[in-house]
Parts: structure tokens; C-alpha cells; sequence
């Protein structure tokens, strides 16, 4: 069965590659909004929305998230809704992301010295505006490493909705396999494909560390 | 009429009576000298004054504004109760000019003309007028503090309380931040001070106020107390600092 030539192999590769790209920026951008959303619950002061943004933090935190894509996938189709594999992919990837970045997000903001909030407040500022221009100016600096860190996660998770059946570069991988009967070659270039999404992605994120690291503020 | 006016004041931390009826007058343009202890409770009493720490029983009153256990309106009272803090506490992302416009552009809604010109003039009294663009970390704890006295007046406050200003510094840096605390004073500055600083608050103060387990134990003339405490504890507290 060796009429399946490699450049084929590996063109078909590539577009699966695409999809997995596409899937991680979506659920990164749409994460990172719905992050920030989640951010400002866990840390408001009225206790009830920061109850419910741990409780959902703890729920997609502590759950696997293949359970997360079926519970979406398989769930929103015994309520009569047939939701296609790219979607339920999209949204569980999304409320995934967004649970990790609004928490990771929280320690950033957190470990801003309570000296800053209360000058800021000393000064007549607001609760709000203490955020705008004090708190989370610097809480964004010392979140842009770990945050793109977390990205590559996104990345190698996106492989999991493979099993729902949105054909990205693992489901493309296994269709190839099955029909080549290389496995090895397949998902060795398959891994090559993740490895050359997420490396420079970590790089990048280990030099934004040495940089903050390297030098303190503005 | 006492600008600051603090009645009856008493605050628990747990099972911790931590103010237990602290009573005091604070007149326009006085220098107080808060003394004592560490856990004595001269901090949180300040903290008290512009709402940075609840109380649970008493009144304080600043220049009209009234604080109370629940329910006050903050951002009226801190417009008018600067403060300065040992650890300096600038903005760490904003320069030396950013630290003095920030609060006077959003809360007291200055155009960024009249903010850049008060804050120049501002850091001109502290004598940091050319490091108007310099970051805090570029500069040294005494001039960071300086910083931190301008910032605090270019919300042009009635009073201002200071906690332990000088405590973060080293012994060289300290008596240049003094001299700008003496001349705040001398223009008639109210001023509340935490210190250590028993030779300054003796040549400065208008009233040392000595704080004994979450009490007043002993107020009065600087001079007069130093020189013939009336009390032990008071006794032994000047016997230790020197």
C-alpha cells in the first residue's frame, strides 16, 4: 500500500497542521477574553462572583478536558442540539483556556505588593481605576511569560479533540496511518508538527522570563 | 474646631484589643509624634485616619469628614488626608513625574498641562525638580521617598500622615528627607508622624503623643515630655531609644 507517497503524506499534514493552528489561536484569543472575564470575578470584592469563578476554575481545572469535549459534544446533542465537531472543539478548548489564564492571570495580579494598593487607595483612587493604572499594568508584565507558556498547552491540547472528530493534525495523522500503514513515519512527522508549533512558542516564553528577571519595571 | 478630631476609638484584630479609647485633637498646621512600641498601636491608629484600617467603636472626624465603622465616603476623606509610607510604595511602571500626575490627572481630574506643572513644581520643593523622568529603581531610597512626599502633596491634602518614613532608609539618606518633613512643617503642614526619630520629633513636634497598649499613656509638650516623662513606661521608652 505504498501508492501514498510521502509528499503527500506530508501534504495532508500540513493542512491538518492548519486546523490545529487555527483551533489553538481561536481558543487562545476567545480563552484569553473569557479569561480576563474570569479574572475580574475571581478577584472582585462581592464574594459571590469570585465563588463562581473558583467553582468554575476548579471544574475545567480539575476535570480531564477530554471529558469537557465529550460532556459539550455528546451533551449538547442529547439536548437536541447537533453541534459539529469544530464547534464543540472551539468551545471546550475556549472555556479550558479561559479557566488556566484567569487563574494564572489572578497569582499575577496577587503578587502585586499590597504596598502599591494602598498608596494607590491613599491617593483617592478607586477600586477601579487603582486596576487600570497601578495593579494591572504590572500584573501584565509578569504575566506575559507564563501566559505565553500556557499557550503551548493550548497547543498539545487541541490533539484531544481528535476523538470527537474534528480532523486537525493528530486526527489526520491516525486517518493517514490507517491508510499507509506507517504509523511510525506518520506520527513522527505528526510530533515534528506539534514540536515546531510549540517550540518557539516555549523559547519565546523563556526569554520573556530572562528579560523581566533581567531587569526590574517599566 | 480640631481639624482631625478622633473620639473614643477602639478596634479589635481577632481576639486582640488593639485600640482601646484613643481620644486626640489634631489642630491645624500641628506636628504630632506618635511614639511607642512596636504592637502599641501607634500604626494602626494612623492607618485608621484615612480609612486604610476599620475600627469598631468611636468616631474621627477629618476637616468635616466623618469616618465611621461602616459606610464612609473614602475617596472624599483620602482627598483630603495624604499619606507616606516606610516602604515608599511608588509606581514602579510610572517615572518620578508619572507617580506625582497619576492621582491628580484621574481623581482630581487635572488636564495634563496643569498636572505636569504641579508635579514639576512639586518635585522642585522636594529638590528632585531633574528627575522628573527617571524611573523609582534609578533612584535612591531617600530620593524615592522624596518622590513619594511629592506625590502625596500634589493632592494638596489637609493633612498628612507619615508611617515610619525613614525607618526603610539607610542612616545617610534619612536626614535628607528630614529636612523636607521640617519644611512641610514649617509652612504649616499638619502633620501626623510615626517615628523613631526621638531627636526630630523633639525639635519638630508640636505634641508627642505616647502610645502604651492600644492607650494614650501620655501626651504633651515634646520638650517637656522628654525632659521629665511622667510616667515609667514612658521612662523606660525614652531610656531604651537612646
Amino acid at each position: 500500500m505504498s501508492d501514498i507517497e510521502l509528499s503527500d503524506i506530508v501534504r495532508n499534514l500540513l493542512g491538518g497542521a492548519a486546523w490545529t493552528l487555527g483551533l489553538s489561536l481561536t481558543a487562545f484569543v476567545l480563552g484569553g477574553l473569557a479569561g480576563l472575564a474570569v479574572l475580574f470575578a475571581r478577584i472582585a470584592r462581592n464574594p459571590l462572583p469570585r465563588r463562581l469563578a473558583q467553582a468554575y476554575i476548579e471544574v475545567f481545572q480539575g476535570t480531564p478536558l477530554l471529558m469537557q469535549l465529550f460532556i459539550i459534544f455528546f451533551g449538547s446533542s442529547l439536548i437536541g442540539l447537533e453541534i459539529p465537531p469544530w464547534l464543540a472543539a472551539a468551545l471546550g478548548l475556549t472555556l479550558f483556556t479561559s479557566a488556566y489564564l484567569g487563574e494564572i492571570w489572578r497569582g499575577c495580579v496577587e503578587a502585586i505588593p499590597k504596598g502599591q494598593w494602598e498608596a494607590s487607595a491613599s491617593l483617592a483612587m478607586s477600586h477601579v481605576e487603582q486596576m487600570r493604572h497601578v495593579i494591572l499594568p504590572q500584573a501584565l508584565r509578569i504575566a506575559i511569560a507564563p501566559t505565553v507558556g500556557f499557550s503551548v498547552q493550548v497547543v498539545k491540547g487541541t490533539a484531544v479533540t481528535s476523538i470527537i472528530g474534528f480532523v486537525e493534525l493528530t486526527k489526520t495523522g491516525s486517518m493517514l496511518a490507517n491508510a499507509t500503514f506507517q504509523p511510525f513515519l506518520v506520527f513522527g512527522l505528526v510530533a515534528l508538527g506539534y514540536f515546531a508549533l510549540c517550540y518557539p512558542l516555549s523559547a519565546y516564553s523563556r526569554m520573556l522570563e530572562r528579560k523581566i528577571h533581567g531587569s526590574r519595571a517599566h | 474646631m480640631a481639624l482631625v478630631r478622633i473620639e473614643a476609638l477602639h478596634k479589635h484584630f481577632g481576639s486582640n484589643h488593639v485600640l482601646r479609647g484613643i481620644d486626640l485633637d489634631i489642630e491645624e498646621g500641628q506636628v504630632i509624634a506618635l511614639i511607642g512600641r512596636s504592637g502599641s498601636g501607634k500604626s494602626t491608629l494612623l492607618r485608621t485616619i484615612n480609612g486604610l484600617e476599620s475600627f469598631d467603636d468611636g468616631s474621627i472626624e477629618v476637616d468635616g469628614e466623618h469616618i465611621r465603622p461602616q459606610g464612609t465616603d473614602l475617596r472624599a476623606l483620602r482627598m483630603k488626608v495624604g499619606m507616606i509610607f516606610q516602604q515608599f510604595n511608588l509606581f514602579p511602571h510610572l517615572t518620578a513625574g508619572q507617580n506625582v500626575m497619576l492621582a491628580t490627572r484621574i481623581v482630581r481630574k487635572m488636564g495634563d498641562d496643569a498636572a505636569r506643572d504641579l508635579a514639576k513644581s512639586m518635585l522642585l520643593k522636594v529638590g528632585l525638580q531633574e528627575k522628573f523622568d527617571a524611573y523609582p529603581d534609578q533612584l535612591s531610597g531617600g530620593q524615592q521617598q522624596r518622590v513619594a512626599i511629592a506625590r502625596a502633596l500634589a493632592m494638596q491634602p489637609r493633612v498628612l500622615l507619615c508611617d515610619e518614613i525613614t525607618s526603610a532608609l539607610d542612616p545617610e539618606l534619612v536626614n535628607e528627607v528630614l529636612a523636607v518633613v521640617k519644611n512641610l512643617a514649617a509652612e504649616g503642614m499638619t502633620l501626623i508622624m510615626v517615628t523613631h526619630e526621638m531627636r526630630f520629633a523633639r525639635e519638630v513636634g508640636d505634641k508627642l503623643v505616647f502610645m502604651y497598649q492600644g492607650r494614650i499613656h501620655e501626651s504633651g509638650d515634646p520638650q517637656t515630655l522628654f525632659a521629665n516623662p511622667q510616667t515609667p513606661e514612658l521612662a523606660g521608652f525614652i531610656g531604651s531609644i537612646n
